[in-house]
């Protein structure tokens, strides 16, 4: 308890030194250097003095399944001594639900963007010691301080990700820019039984939304009433709603067009890890009516028993070329701007192209905000799934 | 310990007129309904063997023989450990809710008593409840007493393989209930009279009578609480804690990303050796 | 009324060993199933927080939600619908089976028996996704007919293919009840039954049947409330198109931003007070008159 006072204690203090001062006072690191990023021998050197004998033997991480190379995790305990034992869950909820129950026993969860802004309410995160993540100057300061936790007081971006179009270049010669792919009913018959939507109450409806030219977080009764007859019509016609292996599907040609995320597309081109290799004909495109961005972060546990470690973990995983390795093997986009530079042509390809949020897309993404009113879309989806 | 074969005398003098009866058209009716059924049960697991050796690693086609999968499997800590978790699991919790469930369907069968129909309805809840809420009540109860034997003794305690076993005993007792009551329904208590008469005590005439005939019923029970137990997702979701993940757990969230021949391949050896322990325990059951 | 001493003893020891079976199954389930199950039970009578948290404020409004909203009625009525298919078709397809593993001979029943629950010491997932490669569009079924020439036919993600699925995993459930039953049944009734003229089909509606009810009872409700509380099969081989009454409560739980907990749990109260009234009838009507 006294650790957790002396925690806020510090969050607060930093908390802050950031509203007043510049974020150029962390040592070494001048803001604004994206180009000459420092090399990545230096960078072991930037992780600060780290008090060995206050480590612990392990560390807990709850994260989504597949989402960190182990190789990073070895790396870790050989330059650490501590072990990172990784339990896997499946949707923000499943890991809110553990986490307040409490006592969950682990130290670092990933939740997405508004599961931290829940958190934030709910007092389940640890407050930052920003002294500690001296590697921080390597996050894009544009993506710092989003709505969900303004003075990212508990939260650090870990990988992002847009959510759009993922289809087959070969079944789509012409290529795809319109959300009308999915929801012209007359276009989609000619390949029935080949596309999939996501299984997701706010990302689902938000295309349709997106496809009335309206926001994702539109509760209109009208806009939705209308939002909610596009799915309708075009349930018959798609072979599932899939959040889960959609990356494989499309790869293996079961799907030839799917509402996807920019990660699951990147898998289903390049593969994932040694599990599979992928199929160079996938694309991802972001329609012209706009899509879907969002972040997952990481979050120390207010209960964390090892709160220290745990932030010499979420520095580590900051350097860039870490951050750098994880992205490459994960597939999502890595918010650490120095990092990018160390990522293989190929993917640093893949993210001009609009994988990832570029000068040509960025105008089109929006965050998906989760509140009282927007419950409504529970209704919404009920009714869709029980039509 | 494995053996379904216990009949009353009267079943077995009926015995030969059955084997008649095999030769008929309703015999052979029988025999081919049971072949498709075997069949049906079957094709899924035998492509499952097959393709946990396939080069394919979509794991849907053949494309050439390869260990490959089994080689990166043994590699793979957690996936082994989870099976090794799983099957702690199930033991335990087979082992307790076996008795505890023979008991009570025992005393259920046995006895009229004030309470019975509360029991009863009580008996029949684990097995209405759908999982997901059980869980969470779970989850939140654990978390109530958590608090309270910090409060009290100051000791912080977490969910691990016990909370699981805990809670899986808990939702296997009623099928235990259910299917041992089965076998009591039917049952001539005229043979324990008998006994009885004979100057058998009641412990006597349970082991060397009740318990016999009921075996079948307790297997079955058992049977079926080691499968659920085997297969049960979500509350060892909620209920295990950091660093014991579950086989189902690390299966589901890894299938819903991308099912890759590794998992075929850990499947096919939870077949091996849920296989060789049946036929050892039936070759140690034919020496006694 | 008085009893005299032997009795008394008798009863009393008779008392002991009833608290005995009883004690230990019974405190289990109290301790760790209906105290917990009292959590939920608050928690249908709460508030939804704005985060969905669960806000202590008493009210009605969740079961008036599940009572007048035609969505929730909708999913309750195909659900049950969907349960009971699948358990009639189990019964139809497992009855012969038990029958068949009884009448083998004694060495061969354990095994046979042990062969209905092997494929079930597998992963639930990893056979229901084994179903999927037979299924899919380019899977197994399908690649057969394209190479013998032939028309192609969706099979996956459909409601048959849920419902097989359904079958698929439920069947041992039916089984094995089924077999302890038929197992106790005394087969030299239905020679009886056929001396005294009766038609084998006869003999089994009137003699085989009514004997072996207990079975199929309880097969019936182990098979019927987990259907009815699935969520994975209709995702995997349904497509997630049709949510029965598993995918909301799991739903409102765990998927939906933010989650009800409230209503999940005043959903899942009645479904578990509708069950609990229609399985205690049931087992009244198809086994009082054994006692």
């Amino acid at each position: 308890m006294k650790k957790a006072i002396h925690w806020l204690a510090l969050g607060l203090l930093l908390a802050l030194a950031a509203c007043g001062g510049a974020p150029a006072a962390s040592p070494g690191n001048e803001y604004g250097g994206a180009t000459d990023a420092p090399a990545g021998g230096e960078t072991a050197a930037t992780d600060g003095e780290v008090d060995r004998s206050r480590l612990s033997g392990e560390l807990y991480f709850y994260n989504w399944s597949d989402y960190v190379d182990p190789a990073i995790l070895e790396q870790f305990q050989e330059e650490y001594g501590v072990e990172v034992i990784v339990d896997t869950y499946d949707s923000n909820e499943d890991m809110l639900a553990k986490v307040r129950a409490g006592n969950s026993g682990y130290d670092i969860v990933v939740p997405s963007d508004y599961a931290v802004q829940t958190m934030a309410i709910e007092d389940l995160g640890l407050p930052l010691d920003k002294s500690m993540l001296t590697n921080w100057t390597h996050l894009d300061p544009e993506l710092l301080g989003q709505y969900f936790d303004e003075e990212n007081a508990i939260s650090v971006p870990y990988l992002l990700g847009l959510t759009g179009i993922a289809y087959n270049t070969e079944a789509f010669p012409e290529g795809v820019d319109s959300w009308a792919a999915m929801f012209d009913t007359a276009q989609v018959a000619n390949y029935q039984g080949k596309l999939s939507m996501l299984e997701d109450e706010r990302e689902t409806p938000g295309a349709a939304l997106k496809y009335l030219g309206k926001s994702l977080n539109e509760t209109d009764p009208a806009a939705l009433e209308e939002a909610q007859a596009l799915l309708i019509a075009q349930k018959p016609l798609l072979a599932a709603y899939n959040s889960a292996d959609v990356n494989r599907k499309l790869a293996s040609g079961e799907y030839v067009i799917a509402h996807a995320w920019s990660g699951t597309a990147m898998q289903a081109r390049n593969g994932l890890g040694d599990e599979f290799s992928g199929n160079p004909a996938i694309t991802f495109v972001i329609p012209k009516e706009g899509g879907t961005i969002w972040m997952d972060n990481l979050v120390i546990l207010k209960d964390s028993p090892n709160a220290y470690t745990a932030h010499v973990f979420i520095n580590f995983l900051l350097r860039p070329e870490i951050a750098a390795q994880n992205a490459e093997y994960v597939g999502y986009i890595t918010p650490n701007q120095d990092a990018v530079p160390l990522l293989s042509q190929e993917v640093r390809d893949l993210y001009d192209a609009g994988y990832a949020p570029t000068d040509e897309n960025i105008d089109r993404l929006e965050w998906i905000v989760r509140d009282e009113s927007t419950s409504a879309f529970t209704d919404l989806w009920t009714v869709v799934k029980g039509d | 310990m494995i053996e379904a074969t216990s009949q009353p005398a009267a079943t077995r003098a009926a015995k030969p007129a059955i084997e008649r009866g095999r030769l008929t058209w309703g015999g052979l009716a029988l025999t081919a309904h049971a072949v498709l059924m075997y069949l049906f049960l079957y094709v899924p697991i035998t492509i499952l063997v097959i393709f946990s050796f396939t080069r394919d690693e979509f794991g849907v086609r053949w494309t050439g023989f390869t260990f490959e999968w089994y080689t990166r499997l043994f590699a793979n800590e957690r996936l082994m450990g989870a099976a090794a978790n799983t099957l702690y699991v199930a033991f335990a919790s087979t082992l307790v809710s076996t008795i505890l469930g023979t008991l009570l369907a025992l005393a259920m069968e046995r006895y009229r008593f004030r309470g019975r129909n509360a029991t009863d309805a009580l008996l029949y809840l684990p097995i209405v409840i759908p999982e997901i809420v059980m869980a969470v009540a779970l989850l939140a109860f654990s978390a109530f007493v958590f608090d309270l034997i910090r409060l009290v003794t100051g000791e912080s305690l977490r969910r691990n393989l016990t909370t699981v076993i805990i809670a899986h005993i808990a939702f296997s007792i009623s099928f235990v209930v259910v299917v041992v009551r089965t076998s009591l329904k039917n049952f001539d208590r005229r043979l324990e009279e008998a006994a009885a008469d004979l100057g058998a005590d009641s412990w006597r005439t349970f082991w060397r009578i009740t318990f016999p005939l009921i075996l079948p019923g307790i297997i079955g029970g058992a049977l079926l609480a080691f499968t659920l137990s085997l297969d049960d997702f979500i509350i060892s979701l909620f209920l295990s804690g950091p660093g014991t993940s579950l086989l189902p757990v690390e299966v589901y969230n890894k299938v819903r990303r991308a099912v890759t021949p590794e998992i075929n391949a850990i499947s096919t050896l939870m077949l091996i050796f849920s296989i060789s322990l049946v036929v050892l325990s039936q070759a140690v059951q034919r020496r006694r | 009324m008085a009893l005299n001493p032997a009795q008394d003893e008798l009863q009393r020891r008779e008392r002991v060993r009833l608290a005995g079976l009883l004690a230990p199954g019974l405190l289990w389930l109290i301790l760790f199933f209906a105290l917990p199950l009292v959590v939920i039970l608050i928690y249908s009578f709460m508030t939804n927080g704005p985060r969905g948290n669960v806000v202590f404020q008493p009210t009605l409004a969740n079961y008036i939600t599940l009572f007048t909203k035609s969505i929730y009625v909708n999913a309750y009525l195909r659900s049950i619908w969907a349960s009971l298919l699948t358990t009639l078709i189990c019964l139809l397809l497992g009855y012969p089976l038990a029958l068949f593993i009884v009448r083998q001979p004694a060495r061969w029943r354990t095994p046979l028996l042990f062969l209905i629950l092997i494929p079930f010491w597998t992963n639930f997932l990893v056979r229901i996704y084994a179903w999927q490669i037979i299924l899919a569009n380019n899977g197994l079924i399908n690649s057969s007919l394209d190479a013998l020439g032939l028309p192609t036919i969706t099979l996956l993600n459909t409601e048959g293919a849920t419902l097989l699925g359904l079958v698929y995993g439920e069947l041992p459930f039916m089984v094995l009840p089924l077999y302890a039953a038929i197992d106790r049944f005394d087969f030299t009734l239905l020679e009886a039954a056929a001396d005294l003229g009766a038609s084998r089909w006869r003999a089994f509606l009137r003699v085989m049947l009514p004997m072996t009810m207990p079975g199929v009872a309880a097969g019936s409700v182990l098979v019927f409330i987990p259907t009815l509380g699935q969520f994975v099969v209709s995702e995997l081989l349904g497509g997630a198109k049709v949510d029965y009454l598993g995918n909301l409560i799991q739903r409102l739980f765990l998927r939906s931003n933010p989650p009800d907990w409230p209503l999940g749990s005043a959903m899942a109260m009645v479904m578990m007070l509708v069950l609990l009234v229609l399985i205690l009838f049931y087992f009244r009507a198809t086994t009082e008159d054994d006692r």
